[in-house]
């Protein structure tokens, strides 16, 4: 139960930007999906508002139990992930080439966004008890099988992008787990020497076609380039002060595609021009700082560790959206946590923030 | 038991927690820095730019093309007219398989593949956005076939576009002229200053010369489009206006009779009809003709190019784009020089025994007239006479009359390519050959031989400067203008020149006009009873005698062409004309065109019934299959 000294303990502040994140999200949703002429929501923000009840009690869950007893059955965490994953890839709904959903009747649920999670879970748990684990070939080897298990079969799927966002939460780990630089300097040299190998062997070739558009929108200003093309366009019209809410002639008009979804902050982008955006990155850059401060407060190793991998996949990936949002990234179907419509997402997302607020409150008791 | 100990020495521990801390944050802090420098460069520096752009993702602008205005005759006759076409237009942005829509659109529409193939490669370099028509004036049906199949066609749509009709067919195509797509040369020109390119513009005849009045106000419709290209909202409108209606000076019943009248005599030519009193054009004809409506909607490639190898040049307007040696009828122009100058009354005398030695070179008369006055001379047509006139005079007081009347002038005729003729003087002829005149030539340009040459226009100005007693009106076909209140007349041209010929002069010259149709004159298939036509005949040879003998006397090209330049009443004309016969055999062949002009005149006048031509007694002339020779070029020599 949680007592009262530890209700006294809970980062209302965080939780409140997480909060109004949430609502920013919403509103945007509408806003793309409205229809103009019934004067209607889309199903779209129904969907949302049932996925943030949902996360608030996954939030709620995972800030009561104390992460000490779920790093204790991490295993059995694990083991469920990679089921679920096996089971997306053999049963899994398919949508747009890719096989990443379990139906679920009102919603299909991903369970590629609760990898981070249990990634950060395993990782912190494994290194915090054995401390040696990072000078021994065994202890390496635990760490590419947390780490490399559910990335092979979220690759699988194909998500990239689902599955590259778990290097930076493990990268962020082993970094506070002692990573010497050394090995740091080694892993980029490698991913130097590899990249061309993978360029060839490792994507699809709509991968390769999205890093090429990146490069040059106007190579193929119809297929692949559209949609940076476009996300510039929208976030450049906006201009300082926005068209108003549900002005937003890109999104509006579904020049932008996916708006409501990968492109959400274009649309903040567009109709509350760089106003909106300064606020809204100021609020993210807010949650990650103070979520990084629930990793210094932290009573002990296991939830720092656990801190830093959950915020820094959260970071990465909000990085990562916003600066796709503006075409300053290739495209690649990351979702950007707390605002893009998606039920899973909403749910690990708030999922993974009851688990910060969990270590930063129990940071004084046993 | 868990380990709780971090700070056990060796280990990674909370001092060692600084460092990644610090990297951690700085990395996250610059790259939200990074982050708003960039949307401050796209949403502030370069927002502009980016809203240009997303407005033009959003909004197009349809340019609603304006109707051209109504042509009418002078008795409220419309002439030329709009009808609404359908046209299928593809916008090639808005299809992502252009192959794929054509191939269906080919099925559904049943036009063939290759056709729309043609159209979209004609219009490749055209900006993407801009609609490409496919489909000329579609049918109902194509219409209707092209909307049931408008989810597998996107990027098609239908246009209903004002088209130039023209209910008369071939008849007045020279003098209305037609339409197209405006030229980049027209467009380079003052006269098509603020004209978009594709418009269209008029590109002959009077649609040519008052397009501007004709033309109207295009409007545009500013509307708002989703990324499938639909029209969601209409932000602005601005209607249309019409060009300005017309009233020309012409009447068709006599525009009718005249071109009805070449076809049953059975060759080309052309005919231009004035009221000498003030410079209306009242009958303006080139035989052949063309249909003006086959233009309207952008004419095929097949058509232009039959119309312009076609051996009898139906895109030629004889009337005024070309020169023709005038033959006898100048003629009237000596006989009007001699008297007026006081070198003969016109009981002068000369006696014809079939011909005379002038400068040292016989000439020939074509007939043994005896001794004959001007008025004889006019109405035989004796050479003989009009040499003698010719060796008396000196050639720059010939062209100052023969000016003064309107040979070899231009006209001024509110009609785009009008060439001028030539009226030869000592002057024209140290600046065109560079040699001084020789007293010889002169004897051959008094029968309208040699150097003079003339359009059929520019004789039927002559004939009306003579018949309303020496002013060179100017032949005009703007009578009023609508510009929305109701016709406005227009202000009359002023006459060209103006001289005022004496009353011994015009008695002569009408009397003896008057014998070539009343007596036993080359004129008198033009006769009509009560109406005191005048008129006269001539022959522009084509090749001379010697030298057709040796062609062979049948060859179509070498035939001459005939004259008749004509006006009635003799003493108050109300009208006057030319009628040229190419390659007729002379003038008396083409005087009857002219009486059945001028019946249907006077019958219209008196409110009878219009006349009826009379069957052609030969059988039609077979159309040449060469071009002819003419001896003056159609073009600058």
């Amino acid at each position: 139960m949680l007592e009262r000294r530890l209700y006294r303990h809970i980062d209302w502040l965080l939780l409140g930007a997480v909060v109004v994140l949430c609502a920013i999200g919403v509103t945007m949703i509408y806003s793309t999906t409205h229809d103009p002429t019934a004067g209607a929501a889309g199903p779209q923000v129904r969907t949302q508002l049932g996925a943030l009840a949902l996360g608030f009690i996954a939030f709620a869950v995972l800030l009561l139990i104390d992460y000490r007893w779920l790093s204790d059955s991490w295993v059995t965490i694990f083991v469920g992930l990679l089921a679920m994953l096996a089971y997306v890839l053999l049963f899994g709904v398919v949508d747009g080439g890719a096989q990443r959903w379990i139906g679920l009747g009102l919603f299909n649920l991903q369970p590629s966004e609760f990898a981070r999670i249990v990634v950060s879970l395993g990782l912190a748990t494994v290194l915090y008890h054995r401390r040696w684990a990072l000078q021994t070939p065994v202890g390496w080897l635990m760490v590419a099988g947390i780490v490399g298990a559910p990335a092979l079969l979220i690759y699988q799927q194909p998500d990239l992008g689902a599955a590259v966002t778990l290097l930076p939460v493990a990268f962020a780990i082993l970094l506070f787990a002692g990573l010497r630089l050394r090995y740091v300097a080694i892993l980029v040299a490698v991913a130097i020497l590899v990249a061309p190998v993978a360029w060839t062997y490792g994507l699809q070739d709509y991968q390769r076609q999205r890093i090429s558009s990146f490069l040059d929108p106007e190579l193929d200003p119809q297929g692949a380039g559209w949609q940076q093309r476009q996300a510039r366009i929208t976030v450049g019209s906006g201009g300082p002060l926005g068209k108003g809410f549900l002005q937003g002639t890109q999104s509006q008009y579904k020049f932008l595609p996916v708006a409501h979804n990968d492109f959400i902050f274009s649309v903040l982008a567009e109709e509350q021009g760089f106003l909106g955006v300064v606020f809204a990155l100021g609020l993210y850059l807010f949650v990650i700082l103070r979520g990084l401060d629930a990793a210094r407060l932290a009573k002990d190793r296991l939830g720092r560790y656990l801190v830093v991998g959950i915020m820094s996949g959260f970071a990465f990936q909000v990085i990562y959206n916003i600066a796709m949002s503006a075409g300053l990234a290739p495209v690649k179907g990351l979702t950007l946590p707390l605002m893009s419509a998606g039920g899973t997402s909403v749910i690990a997302t708030l999922a993974a923030f009851g688990l910060v607020l969990n270590v930063r409150m129990r940071r004084f008791t046993n | 038991m868990r380990p709780e100990l971090d700070t056990e020495p060796g280990l990674p521990g909370r001092d060692s927690m600084t460092i990644p801390l610090a990297l951690m944050r700085t990395m996250v802090v610059v790259a939200f820095a990074g982050l708003g420098v960039g949307f401050w460069f796209f949403q502030v520096a370069q927002h502009e730019k980016f809203a240009e752009l997303a407005e033009n993702n959003h909004q197009r602008t349809i340019a609603l093309s304006a109707p051209r205005g109504a042509v009418f005759d002078r008795d409220g006759r419309r002439l030329i007219e709009n009808r609404y076409s359908l046209n299928i237009s593809l916008v090639r942005e808005e299809v992502e398989d252009i192959d794929a829509t054509i191939e269906t659109l080919s099925d559904v529409a049943g036009v063939p593949l290759a056709a729309l193939e043609a159209v979209i490669e004609r219009h490749r370099r055209d900006p993407p956005y801009r609609p490409t028509v496919l489909i000329r004036d579609a049918s109902l049906g194509q219409v209707a076939a092209v909307e049931a199949h408008a989810i597998e066609l996107p990027g098609l749509f239908v246009q209903q576009l004002p088209t130039r009709h023209y209910p008369t067919n071939e008849v007045g195509a020279h003098l209305f002229g037609y339409v197209g797509e405006v030229s980049d040369a027209q467009l380079a020109s003052d006269a098509f200053a603020g004209v978009r390119s594709g418009t269209v513009v008029g590109k002959s005849g009077i649609e040519q010369i008052y397009n501007q009045l004709l033309m109207g106000t295009d409007g545009a419709r500013q509307v708002v489009v989703d990324s499938l290209g639909r029209e969601i909202d209409t932000l602005g409108e601005e209607l249309p206006l019409e060009g300005q209606q017309l009233q020309l000076t012409l009447d068709y019943d006599l525009q009718e009779a005249a071109e009805a009248a070449f076809e049953v005599a059975g060759f080309d030519g052309a005919a231009v009809v004035l009221d000498p009193r003030t410079g209306e054009v009242l009958v303006f004809a080139s035989v052949p003709a063309y249909d003006p409506n086959a233009f309207a909607m952008g004419i095929d490639g097949e058509t232009w190019g039959a119309l312009n190898s076609d051996a009898r040049l139906p895109l030629n307007n004889r009337a005024l784009q070309n020169r023709y040696p005038p033959g006898s009828i100048f003629k009237i122009a000596m006989a009007v020089a001699a008297l007026e100058e006081g070198i003969i009354s016109s009981d002068f005398k000369v006696p014809c025994g079939g011909g005379g030695t002038f400068y040292g070179s016989y000439r020939q008369c074509h007939s043994s007239h005896g001794t004959v006055d001007l008025r004889t001379a006019l109405e035989k047509s004796c050479n003989t006479y009009f040499y003698t006139l010719g060796e008396m005079m000196e050639i720059d007081h010939i062209h100052q009359w023969a000016t003064a009347l309107g040979v070899g002038e231009l006209t001024g005729i509110d009609l785009p390519f009008e060439v001028g003729g030539v009226m030869p003087s000592t002057e024209w002829k140290r600046e065109a050959r560079g040699e001084p005149w020789y007293p010889g030539e002169t004897i051959s340009v008094a029968i309208g031989q040699g150097q003079v040459t003339v359009t059929p226009l520019s004789l039927a100005v002559m004939m009306a400067t003579v018949a309303n007693g020496g002013t060179r009106v100017t032949p005009h076909l703007l009578k009023a203008v609508n510009e929305g209140n109701g016709f406005v007349p227009v202000r009359r041209p002023v006459p060209r020149s103006e001289v005022e010929l004496s009353p011994e002069t015009l008695s002569a010259v009408t009397d003896g006009l008057w014998y070539v149709v009343n007596r036993a004159g080359t004129g008198r298939s033009s006769r009509i009873e009560g109406r005191d036509v005048i008129g006269k005949t001539g022959t522009a040879q084509v090749i001379s005698l010697e030298g057709r003998k040796a062609a062979g006397e049948d060859d179509e090209r070498f035939r001459d062409h005939g004259w008749f330049v004509f006006a009635a009443p003799a003493h108050a004309p109300e009208i006057a004309g030319v009628i040229f016969g190419e390659h007729n055999d002379g003038g008396s062949r083409s005087a009857p065109i002219a009486k059945h002009i001028m019946e249907t005149y006077f019958a219209k006048q008196d409110g009878l019934p219009r006349p009826v031509l009379p069957l052609p007694s030969t059988p039609q002339v077979v159309p040449p299959v060469v071009p002819p020779v003419v001896v003056a070029a159609t073009d600058q020599d």
